[in-house]
């Protein structure tokens, strides 16, 4: 029956009308008032629109998509109330699972105050066997889940049927999804499940990033019908933010390096008493241990007052903690990241910033965590570590004021997350390549895939590569006679499901009591150093090592009071350009010498800046400053570009392979946010340098290819590829495969390809990431056009000035060398002396 | 390239590859090869493609080539594991040795001598020869100078500007001359020299003696 367009317009705007009744109704009976973009979403979605939302959390965001997709049902079901439909309606996707119980309990509310009948069920990792099982049996209307459990989902056979009614899915917090593998993970399913549920419409839920627009590009597909029919609906809610900084009263002893901050310990006692309960964040998970133990040492009072937080503790503790600080049981917990997102926590009224957040986003996120509803004031206390980050903190307040905010940069081309797509639809239902072709195509990651590349990894997981052919482990997926890709080997199936998703991270092991009692989770390489009878602080106890036995740490507890801490990698961030522009900004302000004008943070500093000027100069905003000293170490060349610690990294590299082109010589490379150390027993020869024009972007790819450093990193790189791609196994559940072992296998992997297939597109993934992703190589080559405007201002110190300190001192260095070892040895002899 | 050492009037050469050979019996010496390590790695979840396998066989073929000699000493852990596809590569590869081969037997030798009998490769625990006393494991026996393997020697060095290198050595002490491990993938132990102990770092090129 063709129906009239405008008499149909009509009815659903009549429809509409009352639907969105309902909803208001609701939200007066709560003495709730609904804003603005709220109604526009609930008015776009039923509209059949898809989009983006970009709203803060804590601003009501859920019920921004979900009432629209319970009052699309219930237009599309009058007898809702009497008869139930059964079968998946709609999807929220969730980045943490932490996240899914608040959800959940939001959802719920409104679905049975309307008595819509509608369920609503969660999957997670942690959703217990029987659960899973129940629900392939019966799926609830909305499912909340994280992309690894979508993708486990497509994994499973029959998934065309689960998903052909799905109205709705809905992305949240987008931005944290956008710019990383998981984000690749999301584009592909919804390519899928595009085709599978056609009446489905896609919504993402993102804070405020730089790129909002690519953001909704990403997620609907560039070009395609969904973006054509979407639309961006912004929050536009105005949160006031207060950023104080914590200064030491004596700016004379505050230490020019260093990232605990213990020594203004006392500073911030006092602002956790007067506040309901603060949050403390730190950038490090030992960091973390150490600022908790610490409060308690010195002010035992706080005694069952205090928490701490971070991922490595078990999952009840952190669920306690959570309760309780809704609860207000807590004056204050220390927290790393494991609490940037998500949960309403009302009582929250002061944050504390221990140490450089190094972005902004960051940090307006963690000042987001205080003041949490609507209409109220957030408080951060941004505590520098040493007296430089002083300077972020100037900046910072700059930032906050004039919400400048970053882009998340999406991945192009991922093969690994490719790879792994493909084995996991060959692992359900199987799948012809011509059906996949144009779906993946129609993905923002693989826009710009060529045919030659989509046949090369057809190939890949049906034959192994080149130099792997030779074995059965990588041929996973099978051809049928009617060209269906499809595994058909149980083992291989299996081990595919174990190993779905795309963070990798260093093998853990269990910590448990030896009479039983689970504590949380430890990276192996610090366990490894220990011997039993060691103490170590984790989560806020003193253990001694008892054994470890089965990827299992067996600890006691231990009155000791000398123990060590664990750290635990990726603690390492770096400035984004935001923050570096912005720090430029601080550092150019300072060099104009009026002080009284400026911050109170940069007045702090006047005394480190007066030394500095002393010893060298404070660059201006056309000058490139150089130093160069001496010490009982060796000869020292700092250069300060100011563009964040992983720029530096690729810029200090760059330099020293063009320098060491010149005449041979070895390198020691150090690197921090504001710049770079070229350390050698020889002196540079600074004239060469500028002559030979060595800051110029010219042959920057080439030159960056063969800094040695390039392969190291892009080897680092290939371990999460070869794991994301299936090549090596991490191992079953309670059978993990010693990170010394996977590290062995992808580094083995890595060295034949560079030997004898270097055309392998994953291979070459490593590259292109390295140089994308981690050198940031757009970067450089900005910061390089910028220098070359610049005057290079080189000065020859007599000791090391307050902006070299934290740059000579820092012992995790690289190496670069265009000596011959055997000159190298014979030199050092030289130097070495006795044996 | 190499070092002579002159040992109770005897010539040792010592190979940037990390072999010894004793010029007045020609008999070259080669500790820890190792075989097989690498395809052990396949039992720890990945495959491991043959041209890694090659290495260590290339290496043998080239100092082979340039000691000729007739006698050929492995001071043990010849093999890392028990049989895999490296034992047939490593058959083939004997066949074309015209020189003696001997295995002194180490701690990672777990194959059985009566293969290595079927391939015309004597086992047995040490060698004696004049009074030079041939182990794997490093041992003191009076009256005796002893060649071992079994520690894969290394040592670190420092110069200015915070360099640091750790290379493979020959490790000599006074009765006592200890051989780097001659295999890929091998890694190494460092040792801090002592008193009278002498170190010969192996570069790809060169032997250094670091006392000189």
């Amino acid at each position: 029956m063709r129906i009239p367009p405008q008499a149909k317009d009509r009815s659903t705007l009549v429809n509409q009308k009352q639907l969105i009744k309902l909803a208001n109704d609701w939200f007066k009976s709560r003495s709730w008032k609904s804003f603005a973009f709220q109604k526009d979403s609930w008015k776009a979605f039923l509209d059949g629109k898809h989009g983006l939302l970009n709203a803060p959390t804590g601003s009501g965001k859920t019920y921004a998509l979900w009432i629209p997709i319970v009052l699309d049902y219930l237009r599309q079901n009058p007898d809702y109330k009497t008869k139930h439909k059964p079968g998946l309606k709609a999807i929220w996707i969730t980045p943490l699972r932490a996240l899914s119980v608040e959800i959940e309990q939001a959802a719920n509310r409104f679905a049975q105050d309307l008595g819509s009948q509608l369920t609503v069920g969660i999957r997670t990792g942690d959703t217990s066997q029987k659960l899973r099982a129940a629900q392939k049996k019966q799926m609830p209307d909305l499912l909340i889940t994280t992309p690894e459990s979508l993708q486990l989902l497509l994994s499973s056979k029959g998934y065309e049927k689960t998903f052909k009614d799905l109205n709705a899915i809905v992305i949240d917090e987008w931005h944290e999804l956008l710019g990383t593998k998981r984000g690749v993970q999301i584009e592909l399913a919804l390519s899928r499940l595009k085709t599978v549920a056609p009446k489905m419409k896609i919504w993402g839920i993102s804070a405020t990033i730089g790129n909002l627009q690519e953001a909704r590009e990403v997620l609907l597909g560039p070009g395609s019908k969904a973006f054509e029919n979407s639309v961006l609906i912004r929050a536009d809610i105005k949160k006031k933010i207060t950023v104080k900084s914590i200064i030491p009263e004596k700016m004379e002893t505050f230490p020019w390096r260093g990232h605990l901050g213990l020594h203004l310990i006392d500073e911030v006692v006092p602002i956790i008493r007067k506040s309901r309960t603060t949050l403390l964040f730190t950038n490090t998970r030992s960091q973390c241990e150490i600022w908790f133990q610490r409060i308690l040492q010195k002010y035992p009072e706080f005694a069952g007052e205090l928490a701490m937080h971070h991922g490595s503790i078990n999952k009840e503790t952190r669920l306690w903690v959570e309760q309780a600080i809704r609860d207000e049981q807590l004056k204050a917990v220390v927290a790393t990241s494991s609490l940037d997102l998500g949960v309403d926590f009302a009582p929250v009224e002061t944050i504390i910033q221990i140490g450089g957040p190094k972005g902004v986003a960051r940090f307006l996120q963690r000042a987001g965590r205080s003041g949490h509803q609507p209409g109220k004031e957030s408080v951060i206390y941004f505590l520098p570590t040493h007296a430089m980050e002083l300077i972020e903190a100037s900046a910072l307040q700059k930032a906050v004021k004039n919400t400048v905010v970053e882009d998340r940069i999406p991945y192009l081309n991922s093969f690994d997350v490719l790879v792994q797509y493909l084995t996991t639809l060959a692992v359900s239902d199987g799948f012809f390549p011509k059906e996949i072709w144009p779906e993946v195509k129609s993905t923002f990651c693989y826009q710009a895939l060529s045919e030659a590349q989509w046949e090369w990894l057809l190939n890949f997981i049906t034959q192994g590569s080149q130099t792997l052919q030779a074995y059965d482990e990588y041929k996973k997926v099978g051809i049928e006679e009617n060209g269906l890709f499809k595994v058909n080997n149980r083992a291989v199936a299996m081990r595919h499901r174990l190993q779905i998703g795309t963070i990798v991270s260093d093998a853990v092991l269990a910590v448990k009591y030896l009479g039983g009692g689970y504590i949380g989770t430890i990276e192996e390489w610090f366990i490894s150093k220990l011997n039993p009878g060691d103490v170590f602080t984790f989560a806020g106890k003193n253990l001694e090592l008892y054994q470890i036995k089965n990827m299992q740490v067996i600890v006691r507890k231990s009155n000791v009071k000398n123990s060590r801490f664990p750290s635990w990698a990726g603690g390492r961030m770096s400035f984004s350009a935001q923050m570096s522009e912005l720090l430029r900004e601080e550092m150019f302000t300072a060099s104009e010498q009026e002080f009284e004008n400026s911050s109170i943070e940069l007045q702090a500093l006047s005394h480190t800046f007066e030394r500095q000027k002393k010893e060298s100069i404070i660059p201006k905003k056309d000058e490139f400053l150089i130093e160069t000293f001496k010490t009982r170490e060796g000869y020292h060349a700092i250069f300060y570009p100011f563009e964040g610690r992983f720029v530096h990294e690729a810029f200090s590299s760059l330099l020293a392979y063009r320098i060491s082109l010149l005449s041979p010589i070895t390198f020691s490379l150090a690197f921090n946010d504001y710049g770079f150390e070229l350390l050698s027993d020889q002196e540079i020869d600074m004239q060469q340098v500028f002559d030979n024009d060595l800051f110029s972007a010219e042959y920057l790819m080439d030159d960056l290819q063969k800094s040695l450093n390039a392969t190291e990193m892009a080897r680092r790189k290939f371990r999460d590829i070869a794991v994301i791609a299936g090549m090596v196994f991490t191992g079953f559940p309670n059978k993990m495969i010693k990170t010394k072992h996977l590290q062995s296998n992808s580094q083995l992997l890595f060295s034949v390809f560079r030997d004898y297939e270097p055309d392998n597109l994953l291979f070459q993934q490593a590259f292109r990431e390295t140089f994308e992703h981690q050198l940031e190589e757009g970067r450089l080559r900005l910061a390089m056009e910028r220098i070359s405007e610049q005057k290079l201002v080189w000065k020859q110190c007599k000791k090391p000035t307050p902006f070299a300190f934290p740059i000579i001192t820092d012992r995790m260095r690289e190496k670069l060398s265009s000596e011959k070892l055997e000159d190298r040895i014979k030199k050092m002899m030289a130097q070495w002396g006795d044996l | 390239m190499t070092k002579t050492l002159t040992l109770n009037n005897q010539n040792f050469i010592l190979h940037p590859s990390g072999a010894m050979f004793w010029e007045e019996e020609s008999m070259l010496v080669i500790s820890d090869v190792h075989l097989g390590k690498v395809s052990h790695f396949r039992k720890f979840g990945s495959a491991v493609p043959q041209q890694a396998v090659k290495g260590n066989f290339q290496k043998m073929d080239a100092v082979i080539a340039f000691f000729k000699p007739q006698n050929i000493v492995f001071l043990g852990d010849l093999f890392h594991s028990t049989l895999n596809k490296e034992w047939l590569i490593f058959a083939t590869w004997l066949e074309k040795i015209s020189a003696e081969v001997t295995l002194v037997e180490g701690n990672h030798d777990i194959i059985s001598p009566l293969k290595y009998d079927a391939l015309g490769v004597k086992v047995t625990p040490e060698i004696i020869m004049h009074n030079f006393l041939f182990t794997h494991h490093p041992e003191e026996r009076a009256g005796f100078f002893n060649f071992s393997g079994h520690i894969h020697p290394g040592v670190k060095i420092h110069g200015l500007g915070r360099q640091q290198l750790k290379l493979s050595c020959f490790f000599k002490s006074k009765d006592q001359l200890i051989l780097p491990a001659f295999g890929e993938f091998t890694g190494k132990h460092i040792l801090i020299p002592q008193g009278d102990d002498e170190v010969y770092v192996v570069t790809n090129e060169e032997v250094i003696c670091l006392n000189d």
